[in-house]
């Protein structure tokens, strides 16, 4: 076994990560050892990186411990002085007993190597900040290249040759000259606005405020672009480092603030347990991830009603309260197994189809108006084994058939199932009936399989006809 | 439970103003069932920007109410605005989903209907209270099922107030429950009937037998029979043996007859 991982203290007696355990505990008896955990110290890196969204939506984790922050333009909050904002970070850092190395660079790999080697200035670094292999590292210094200076005054060419592009490209970038983007944990938002508070406010009335104020900067930033959110997210960043995060989506693109309050507000209303402020949140950020075109549009100078507005303004607050999936409509699908004809999609994500098909003759309903998502099993008796049903039990009751109509043959959907196509393996056909009982009761019944298919078919009740 | 605090005070300025609403006014717009000899007992129909209720005459009726409930509905003028079903979690499992092709078999147009889910009773009365009050719906519906002691008469005031104030039609359909004091204006029992059978001894037309059990301000309780036909969108009377028949005869079995003015 071998340490992973040394404290300030047990560096300080001389002990080092990739030590012996028995080693250092011949030095150290007193040592207190605990077993290497990697998934915790990267969930803890996410958290970490979470946190530093109130630098910028763009926070990358660099495994096993590092956190790349892409500040570029994000430093006017702290009086557009770069060292301010380190300064800052590093405070944070503390607050929560965490040490770490902040470095600034112009790309991301130097400011990596300057964290790492703890060091400000890039030439200085040893070659093995190239990150290149074990490899390069020792051909490097054979030929006596010792630091990036060495490297940094001499061709390219007969790198690129000798060790590939890549190692060029490295260079390059850990030398400033070649910038490179890094990948955000989170999307970077479309419109982004944030609110600091020198002293953390934690009443819920005061969150709202700036959560209102901060609505209306994105509707104006929004405004400006003519786009309309479909996303709207709200960070509540605590002093002790929680975030709290509300969300709402709108059914279409809006910069209607008020609507946006109300959701919101439905939305705290609506949440399982409550916002703990705690000791009060010091940054409110309101995002919007996704938004689409939104051109401005004239009301009508008549005074009839916008129906359709109000209606997407409902089924938004029912969504938002009751959640995306309680609020539904129909659509119909291809297939003719009657539970598959039919499927409910959320209202907010799109609008209903318009051509159902319409009944033509005079003929009654022949499906019926409300239908069992699992067919209820039901004990019928029929005159002839393939014939139409003569009574049935459902739900502990008797029902005397006096009229039917039927069979309504459905094959099953032989295509979806392995070896389908073969005899017999196709599933079992139902057989409809519609029936009705003898106090006035229309049922929609089915035989699972025929007689040739199985021995012994099962009745199910599918469906209550009007 | 406190629905007090589900609805804003200000929808409702002050009680003795708020009732005066329901007082039956000829200006008030009328929806005719289409069957003639029923329009006429309830002297037009029922008043569209109010609330209805619906009972199941036994357990295996439910279904019936909830689709003449319905079927109501679509007497409506098509419109943008939708219809609104709401159920809760434990209605949709004893009794089914509704099925837009057999909805749309009875002639109506399943793309208006938008279903509401709650969880539970509770919030079904508050989403159907906010669907009523804002003019999107055209209709709304509300299913329970069961004597929920949360439908009361103060609960269904608001329900009624909130119609009467947006003009929505609110129906609201209590299945096998058994009636109870409520603030609905009008009051039916739902069943199932034989239909007239088809050629080949086929089932027929969807049939009720419907009883009003009581009008707010209105006329006395009758029963009939009534067939829905989807060409006209329309009932049409069905001849009952002796016609309209009188009232309800188990008073005894019906504890609304003791709250009656």
């Amino acid at each position: 076994m071998r340490l992973a991982a040394c404290d300030p203290a047990a560096l300080a007696l001389g002990l080092s990560g990739g030590m012996a355990l028995a080693d250092a505990r011949a030095r150290v008896p007193e040592l207190a050892v605990f077993d290497h955990d990697p998934a915790a110290d990267l969930d803890l890196l996410g958290w970490l990186a979470d946190g530093c969204e109130r630098y910028s939506p763009a926070c990358m984790i660099d495994p096993p411990q590092g956190l790349l922050i892409d500040i570029t333009g994000c430093t006017y909050r702290f009086g557009d002085d770069e060292i301010c904002l380190a300064k800052d970070l590093k405070q944070r850092l503390r607050r929560h007993g965490l040490t770490g190395q902040i470095a600034l660079g112009a790309t991301p790999d130097s400011a990596r190597a300057k964290a790492r080697y703890a060091k400000q200035a890039i030439h200085a670094l040893p070659v093995e900040a190239l990150d290149a292999g074990d490899k390069v590292h020792q051909a490097l210094r054979r030929a006596g290249l010792k630091t990036l200076q060495d490297l940094a005054c001499r061709p390219r060419k007969a790198f690129a040759t000798r060790f590939g592009k890549a190692t060029v490209v490295k260079l390059a970038r850990l030398l400033e000259e070649e910038d490179a983007c890094i990948t955000p944990r989170r999307h970077v938002p479309v419109v982004s606005v944030t609110q600091n508070f020198a002293e953390p406010i934690s009443r819920t009335h005061d969150v709202l405020d700036s959560i209102a104020t901060l609505m209306g900067k994105a509707a104006a930033q929004l405004n400006d672009r003519s786009q309309g959110g479909r996303r709207f997210e709200v960070s509540l960043f605590r002093s002790d480092g929680h975030i709290a995060r509300l969300a709402v989506d709108t059914g279409g693109p809006t910069r209607d603030s008020a609507l946006l309050m109300r959701l919101i507000r439905e939305r705290i209303d609506a949440l399982s347990d409550p916002l703990d402020p705690g000791f009060g949140y010091d940054l409110i950020q309101l995002t919007v991830p996704t938004a689409d075109i939104l051109l401005p549009s004239q009301a009508g100078l008549d005074t009839k009603v916008d129906r359709s507005a109000q209606t997407e303004a409902l089924i938004d607050r029912l969504s938002v309260w009751l959640g995306r999936d309680r609020v539904r409509y129909f659509e119909e699908r291809n297939s003719h197994i009657p539970e598959r004809a039919v499927v409910e999609c959320a209202a907010q994500s799109g609008q209903p189809q318009k051509n159902w098909s319409k009944p033509t003759k005079a003929e009654p309903p022949m499906r019926p108006f409300r239908l069992f998502e699992t067919p209820q099993r039901i004990e019928a008796l029929a005159s002839i084994p393939d014939g139409p049903p003569r009574q049935f039990r459902w739900r502990k009751s008797l029902h005397h058939i006096v009229a039917y109509e039927g069979p309504e043959r459905i094959a099953a959907e032989w295509w979806r199932r392995k070896a389908g196509h073969e005899q017999g393996k196709g599933g079992p056909t139902r057989d409809y009936y519609r029936v009705e009982d003898s106090e006035g009761r229309r049922f929609w019944l089915f035989r699972h399989g025929l007689y040739s298919e199985t021995d012994a078919p099962i009745w199910y009740l599918h469906g209550l006809f009007a | 439970m406190n629905i007090k605090a589900i609805l804003p005070k200000a929808a409702f300025p002050s009680v003795p103003n708020a009732w005066k609403q329901y007082q039956p006014s000829a200006s008030q717009p009328l929806l005719p069932i289409g069957a003639a000899e029923v329009d006429e007992r309830l002297h037009g129909g029922i008043v569209q920007a109010g609330l209805h209720e619906f009972f199941g005459g036994a357990k295996a009726d439910s279904h019936a109410a909830a689709a003449f409930a319905l079927l109501l509905a679509w007497r409506l003028p098509e419109s943008d605005a939708g219809i609104f079903w709401v159920t809760g979690d434990k209605e949709r499992q004893t009794s089914g989903r509704l099925y837009p092709l057999g909805l749309s078999a009875m002639g109506g147009n399943p793309s208006r209907i938008l279903l509401v889910q709650t969880a539970d009773l509770r919030d079904a009365l508050r989403a159907a209270a906010d669907a009523i009050r804002s003019k999107a719906a055209r209709a709304v519906i509300l299913e329970t099922h069961g004597n929920a002691r949360m439908v009361d008469l103060t609960s269904t005031r608001r329900l009624a107030l909130a119609a009467a104030e947006s003009g929505v039609l609110a129906l609201l359909v209590r299945g096998d429950a058994a009636p109870m004091p409520s603030a609905a204006s009008t009051r039916w029992r739902i069943c199932s009937a034989p239909s007239a059978p088809l050629p080949g001894n086929a089932p027929g037309l969807p049939t009720f037998d419907i009883n009003l059990l009581r009008h707010r301000g209105g006329t006395a309780s009758f029963a009939a029979r009534v067939t829905w036909d989807h060409a006209t969108r329309s009932f049409f009377d069905t001849p009952l043996s002796g016609g309209l028949s009188a009232a309800v005869t188990d008073t005894e079995a019906d504890p609304q007859q003791r709250f009656r003015a």
